[in-house]
């Protein structure tokens, strides 16, 4: 292998890994305080919460949370979680980001789970409708929004599937989008970031995510 | 301030109205409304008795799987040869996911959820029959199962987990000859192939016919990566002694471990370390690791979440009443096991499956609760072991006594296991009944075994008090009557077993096969006896021909808690 190919693998793999997308997009710098959340309400929410914690990255989560919830920006409005149903947690450090203060990204775990809908009395169809309010408002107050998804490709289900349909809920409309490799077999993710000029990043496991959260957010 | 008063005698008078009205009626002290239980908290039951607590020497296990929306079919998996070199594909399985019957059977649709990687089959697997889980395999190997949850930062629903619980306990089937092997096998897959993706931490009861495990096993957060070098779970398993009982009602119930007493307790090799790793042990605390302490917390007693939580206060106070179990207790407090006041028999068990706490400060038809005809399903707040959510409930029988073929017996009940009836499958059949492998809970089907069991339930709730008189009467005599004639069926496939025993396969076959029929023909009928004897809530002899309209009788209590509501409710006086 000659000199200049080396060094053109060497580049491509250096961009890959830091999260500068593979299409020569480029990856936006987000900002604290940022807030987690769920489109589906699927267990992989958790790993992003995971994944956060990991990357030593003070968060709020809110799993179902409304536009003006969400315009109530830091502590979620001291919003209490109810025994099932709306789950909320507050990890931001409150004494560089005041309680209220605006939240500069939203992260958005794609992931339908009718076991954890139906927990939080949702249909399809609120849901996609909660998560329409929640991105429009984020448009109008240029909060970033970032879409993952972690769940792999048995989660993605069939076309027109519940999954399918929160990830065209979600990440058409994002600003920046993150799949581990098994979630993007079928090029689903490719699609979206190329039509809509979106920037996207594949990972092989959701620790990779680690990394990326880093750079865009500290 | 005025109005305070009256409102305070209002409640007064209502109270004592109330007071008045249930004179004469059994009653504990009314309990408030407790808090839902959180989704997978309010799930299975699962029932262990060791072969020397039970009354002929069985091992039993129970899974009562509560679910309301989940697949209930059955199928047997024969045994197999596999050439050197073969490899078994894995799929990831969705407990709670179903598909209409126009798309086909589940347990074919679920190859379209391939987990991406096969592992190396073995020589031989062995023939088993399963339901949503693996249950029974020709080797008396038996399983229940039960949720139990685990800290939120252990959950793993990524690509990582190559194994879900469901898929672990149909490997177990397949390859265990023993308890002891079968949670081997599975702890040492969820370690090399991950745990997690659609489940999280999951309880076993693993039995054969010698002794009853509880298999606890883990996540251990969606960070793991197959090249981390380290277990892709965590698990730990404690045996019940052999002279004991345990259940595990969606909570973990292991303790502190003694892995030097290897005749009781298995584990993964990080069971502690991962523990001081994620933060949840604290080795410098002076305290010993706590497994379910560490791994699957919970607060709270029976009393303290009015019976929010109470199946495993109610499972130890009816196992061993002498004990005086206290529903204040905290349920981490419980014994992992307790020696039962007297041997359980096989139908001891079966009728634990069915309690309803009556007559215990969770009682759901205390005061109006049930309403005039005491029905257990109108007061749905305190979770009961027979909550009517079942979409089948197990008993594993295990029996050394017998060769596996005959001594395994897997017994099955559809639905709400009040109003329905154990049916027996010896672990050497090699089919299970056409009716159990069809049906779904929003298709009426009378092809499907289960929709004839809640048919008859359905009718019983009409004038439940009255009516589970009438299924009590046909329980007594499809399955009492057919426990009691258990002892000849297994002399019978003994004797054909000496001479061959595929032989004996062919009789236990027939005979599961035909009594099924025979039961799931009864239920029909007894749901089309039920809708004509109590139609319109009169009382039909269809006998006699006549009708009596006054019965069922709504009785006098029921008339005045109707009165005392319509003063309650009555419109302010202008």
């Amino acid at each position: 292998m000659n000199r200049y190919l080396r060094t053109v693998i060497f580049a491509g793999c250096f961009v890959l890994l830091s999260g500068a997308g593979g299409l020569g997009q480029t990856v936006p710098k987000a900002g604290l305080p940022v807030l987690t959340t769920s489109a589906g309400q699927s267990a992989d929410v958790e790993s992003l919460n995971a994944v956060m914690e990991e990357a030593g990255i003070k968060y709020d989560y809110c799993d179902v949370p409304t536009a003006d919830l969400l315009a109530s920006g830091v502590g979620l409005a001291g919003k209490q979680s109810a025994a099932t149903g709306f789950h909320v947690e507050v990890h931001t450090d409150l004494d560089k980001f005041p309680a209220g203060t605006a939240y500069k990204t939203v992260i958005i775990a794609i992931g339908a789970s009718l076991k954890g809908m139906g927990a939080s009395g949702l249909t399809l169809e609120n849901e996609e409708a909660r998560l329409k309010k929640l991105i429009d408002f984020c448009k109008q107050k240029k909060i970033l929004v970032m879409a993952v998804h972690l769940g792999g490709e048995s989660k993605r289900g069939a076309p027109g599937s519940d999954n399918e349909r929160m990830i065209d809920a979600v990440a058409p409309l994002s600003d920046y989008i993150v799949v581990t490799r098994d979630s993007n077999k079928d090029g689903r993710f490719t699609k979206i970031s190329k039509s809509k000029n979106i920037p996207l990043t594949e990972i092989e496991y959701v620790l990779g995510l680690v990394d990326i959260v880093k750079q865009i957010l500290l | 301030m005025k109005t305070k008063s009256l409102a305070m005698a209002g409640v007064l008078l209502i109270t004592a109205l109330l007071a008045g009205v249930l004179a004469g009626q059994k009653t504990s002290p009314l309990t408030p409304l407790p808090e839902p239980l959180a989704p997978g908290r309010d799930a299975c039951t699962s029932i262990l008795v060791g072969k020397d607590a039970s009354t002929d020497g069985s091992v039993l296990t129970t899974h009562t799987s509560d679910c309301g929306t989940c697949d209930w079919t059955w199928r047997h998996v024969s045994a197999a040869d596999h050439k050197p070199g073969s490899t078994r594909q894995m799929y990831h399985i969705d407990q709670y996911k179903t598909w209409p019957p126009s798309e086909g059977l589940r347990w074919d649709l679920i190859k379209k959820s391939d987990a991406g990687y096969a592992i190396p089959e073995v020589p031989h697997t062995y023939g088993y029959h399963h339901g949503m889980f693996g249950y029974m395999n020709e080797n008396q190997v038996a399983l229940g199962e039960s949720s139990i949850g685990c800290q939120r930062r252990m959950h793993n629903p990524t690509p990582t987990a190559g194994l879900d619980i469901s898929t672990l306990t149909l490997i177990a089937m397949e390859r265990a000859k023993t308890a002891r092997e079968a949670i081997q096998i599975m702890g040492s897959l969820a370690e090399k192939y991950g745990y997690g993706f659609y489940d999280d931490g999951e309880m076993l009861a693993v039995s054969d016919p010698n002794e009853a495990w509880i298999f606890e096993i883990m996540p251990v957060g969606p960070l793991w990566t197959p090249k981390s070098g380290k277990p892709g779970a965590v698990w730990a398993a404690q045996r019940v002694p052999d002279d004991e009982v345990s259940v595990c009602p969606n909570e973990s119930r292991i303790g502190e471990i003694d892995l030097a007493n290897k005749d009781f307790f298995m584990a993964s090799p990080n069971v502690i370390s991962l523990a001081v790793d994620m933060g949840f042990y604290d080795p410098k605390g002076g305290k010993p690791f706590n497994w379910k302490k560490a791994y699957s917390p919970q607060e709270g007693s029976a009393a303290s979440t009015n019976g929010r939580i109470q199946r495993l206060w109610r499972f130890f106070d009816l196992a061993a009443p002498s004990r005086k179990f206290k529903p204040e207790t905290p349920n981490m407090d419980f014994p992992f096991s307790v020696k039962p006041d007297r041997r359980l028999s096989l139908q001891d068990v079966m009728d634990m499956t069915r309690d309803r706490s009556y007559g215990t400060p969770f009682d759901p038809v205390q005061g109006i609760r049930g309403g005039p005809f005491k029905n257990p399903s109108y007061y749905r707040q305190t979770r009961l072991i027979d909550d009517g959510r079942a979409e089948y409930t197990t008993v594993t029988q295990c029996r050394a006594s017998l060769p596996g073929p005959i001594g395994g017996i897997v017994w099955i009940s559809f639905g709400s296991q009040d109003t329905a009836c154990y049916m027996p499958f010896y672990a050497g059949a090699t089919e299970l009944p056409k009716s159990f492998a069809v049906g779904d809970h929003w298709v009426f089907s009378r092809d499907s075994a289960r929709w004839a069991f809640d048919y008859a339930d359905f009718h019983v709730q009409v004038a439940y008090s009255e009516a589970i008189q009438d299924v009590k009467a046909v329980q007594a005599r499809y399955e009492g009557e057919l426990i009691a004639r258990i002892p000849e069926i297994d002399r019978q496939a003994l004797e054909l077993y000496k001479k061959k025993p595929a032989e004996a396969a062919r009789f236990l076959t027939g005979f599961g096969l035909n009594n099924a029929k025979t039961v799931v023909d009864a239920w029909w009928k007894l749901g089309d006896d039920l809708l004509v004897k109590y139609n319109r809530l009169y009382l039909y002899d269809t006998q006699k021909r006549i009708y009596e309209r006054g019965k069922p009788a709504t009785p006098d209590w029921w008339k005045k808690a109707v009165r005392v509501f319509d003063i309650l409710m009555e419109p302010d006086k202008k």
